[in-house]
């Protein structure tokens, strides 16, 4: 994408001053401020019906016409949730969290070594291996689960946790973008590291990686993002539910109490809210990665 | 992404006059240990996947039966050549497997051509609205519309299942309340309802993966934005120029590498939607809203015909390359400003 250079002439500023002063009443304002409270509104809509949903009873959420705030509040579908011996919530947790964090873990350092790599080392072979890195990106995720579930089945890693893990170990956009900022980096720091004796992983541990942690940062965001909320590739996996990892767990728990939808919209409060609120922190960072690298 | 030059090896430098770059033992040692762990788990478990899945598509494999040869493919699981692949095109309807296939072919067809235009039709002026309020508030309506980004596709799934439920959702209960009649729409199960030729549980699903989508595609476009020079617009307001003609001669032509590129990344991932679907209908009704994704993810691990199932999703392969390529031809075009 092209950038596009700020012209700070005197031009400019001249013009900014004589930015004529408006007298009217500004109803296009008015209108705008309008379109997008309700748009605001519409796009917010669907969580407060959830959230609402889990604290309706039994009984109110069964009522036709629905309300939509419920009438009297309740805990009791938390309750039950937390109390029910087949939903250990823990459990689940602890699935999607120790899946997420090796993922990042291993995610940012491979794609750090191998984007130092591909971004300071001269080699034969370099352009081809990247390119087909690249190529990589576009395949879908549907041409890979057949052969890989096979593979898995074969390293006896079905219905494991780790079979989300090794499956993922080196991600091409992940090495992407740390190859881009890699190579933003002076040639003659790592020179003088290598005068001074530096061995080539010091000089990857304490020059390279102290200068990336921003987009380390950012990268260990989405990845952990991404494989927290993935789903199709958990489904093929994890076939028995003490393994699953929340989304996974999540349809099964609706599909099994469908007809009790506040039970389903109190397990979606529980599974969903406690991330959401960690992301919408962390939000600005997930910004930057997503605009930066302009894809998923 | 570009194609750049290597590092310009140089004779002259200031480092001992060796050509920076140039390895060293130690370098290339450390090359080594980084590298060939990287190619064996690349062979391993990316170019063997590739490999398997298109001689699997030559084959009706299922893992059901022994088989015989290498990864079972042979014996019980007999080599057919291109036999998977006529059949996907048989449009004599004597197929049941292909017939299906045709028709999640046709449903993402229909799906990707809806997302794209709606999508962009949204997002685009949302971003320019959202870039003239006021400072304050902009973070706010930018959460707002990110939220959902940020939510699990199956929870999204969960959540409209339930604002679309016939008797106890919200959409219907808006509908009585501004009509007056009772209304019990079934949103996502009956296959009578259609809007212009399309069902309606297909739209209802999209309704759902726009919601879903367009905080992605809405920071793109505010990141763009805010990357146009005040001055231009300012300009445009010394010549006289409204809001409108503001954002239809200064900002759009400005914006166009960004919007090209965002519509293709939004159609590359409109092609491959799976998880609204699985959750939300499961292809249904009457497979009306049965994509692609979803077609293969079941033929694959629902009724094991993965010979089959393989052959369909390198159908799918083909199509985002195609896309990928008619985008590459688009890009190269340039645009200045």
């Amino acid at each position: 994408m092209a950038t596009i250079a700020t012209t700070d002439t005197p031009r400019d500023a001249a013009i900014t001053v004589v930015t004529p002063p408006q007298h009217k009443i500004p109803l296009g304002r008015v209108v705008l401020y309008l379109v997008l409270a309700v748009a605001g509104g519409v796009a917010a809509l669907p969580f407060f019906w959830m959230i609402f949903g889990a604290f309706k009873t039994g009984a109110e959420i069964r009522q036709i016409p629905p309300s939509f705030l419920p009438q009297d509040w309740t805990l009791d579908n938390f309750r039950t949730i937390l109390g029910d011996p087949e939903l250990p919530l823990s459990t689940f947790y602890q699935n999607s969290l120790f899946v997420a964090v090796m993922n990042v873990v291993i995610t940012l350092f491979t794609s750090s070594l191998m984007g130092y790599v591909f971004a300071k080392y001269v080699f034969r072979g370099r352009d081809i291996l990247f390119w087909y890195l690249m190529a990589l990106m576009m395949v879908p995720p549907s041409v890979l689960m057949i052969p890989n579930y096979l593979i898995l089945s074969k390293l006896g890693l079905l219905n494991n946790l780790w079979g989300l893990i090794v499956t993922v170990a080196i991600d091409p956009f992940a090495i992407l973008v740390m190859r881009q900022f890699i190579r933003s980096l002076p040639d003659e720091q790592i020179e003088s590291a290598r005068v001074d004796g530096a061995s080539e992983f010091r000089i990857y541990r304490s020059v390279v990686l102290p200068q990336v942690k921003p987009a380390l940062a950012t990268l260990g965001l989405l990845t952990f993002m991404f494989n927290w909320n993935a789903y199709l590739w958990p489904l093929i996996v994890l076939t028995e539910n003490e393994k699953r990892t929340i989304p996974v767990i999540l349809t099964w728990y609706s599909t099994q109490h469908a007809a009790q939808l506040n039970l389903v919209m109190a397990a979606s409060v529980l599974m969903v809210i406690p991330v959401l609120v960690f992301f919408l922190f962390t939000q600005r960072w997930i910004v930057t990665g997503l605009t930066l690298t302009g894809g998923k | 992404m570009s194609t750049e030059t290597l590092p310009r090896p140089r004779a002259t430098g200031p480092h001992r006059g060796r050509p920076r770059g140039a390895l060293d033992a130690p370098q290339r040692r450390f090359r080594r240990v980084v590298l060939a762990p990287a190619v064996l788990y690349l062979a391993l478990l990316t170019l063997l996947p590739l490999v398997w899945v298109v001689a699997m598509s030559l084959f009706n494999y299922s893992p059901r039966r022994e088989g015989a040869g290498i990864g079972g493919l042979g014996g019980d699981n007999p080599f057919v050549g291109l036999q998977n692949f006529q059949q996907l095109f048989d449009f004599s309807g004597q197929s049941q497997l292909a017939e299906t296939f045709q028709t999640s072919v046709k449903v993402t067809l229909i799906f990707a051509f809806i997302v794209l235009p709606l999508n962009l039709l949204i997002t685009l002026p949302l971003a320019v609205m959202i870039e003239s309020v006021a400072q304050r508030l902009r973070p706010l309506l930018r959460t707002v519309f990110f939220m959902p980004v940020l939510t699990s596709a199956v929870a999204v799934a969960v959540i409209w299942q339930y604002v679309l439920n016939p008797q106890y959702g919200l959409a219907n209960a808006v509908i009585t309340k501004l009509t007056g009649a009772t209304t019990v729409i079934s949103w996502l199960n009956d296959p009578s309802l259609t809007v212009l030729g399309i069902p309606v549980a297909l739209i209802a699903v999209t309704v759902a993966y726009l919601w879903m989508d367009i905080g992605y595609n809405l920071i793109i476009f505010i990141a763009a934005l805010q990357g146009i020079p005040k001055s231009l617009t300012e300009a445009a307001v010394l010549d006289g120029a409204n809001a409108y003609q503001r954002f239809r001669y200064v900002t759009l032509p400005l914006l166009k590498p960004t919007i090209m590129l965002t519509a293709v990344l939004t159609m590359i991932s409109s092609f491959q939607a799976f998880d609204l679907f699985q959750v939300m209908t499961l292809g249904g009704p009457d497979n009306q809203s049965r994509v692609l994704s979803l077609d293969i993810y079941e033929n694959a691990f629902r009724f094991q015909a993965m010979g089959w199932a393989a052959a369909e999703s390198l159908v799918l392969l083909g199509i985002v390359l195609l896309i990928t390529l008619i985008q590459s031809r688009m890009l190269r075009s340039k645009w200045t400003y």
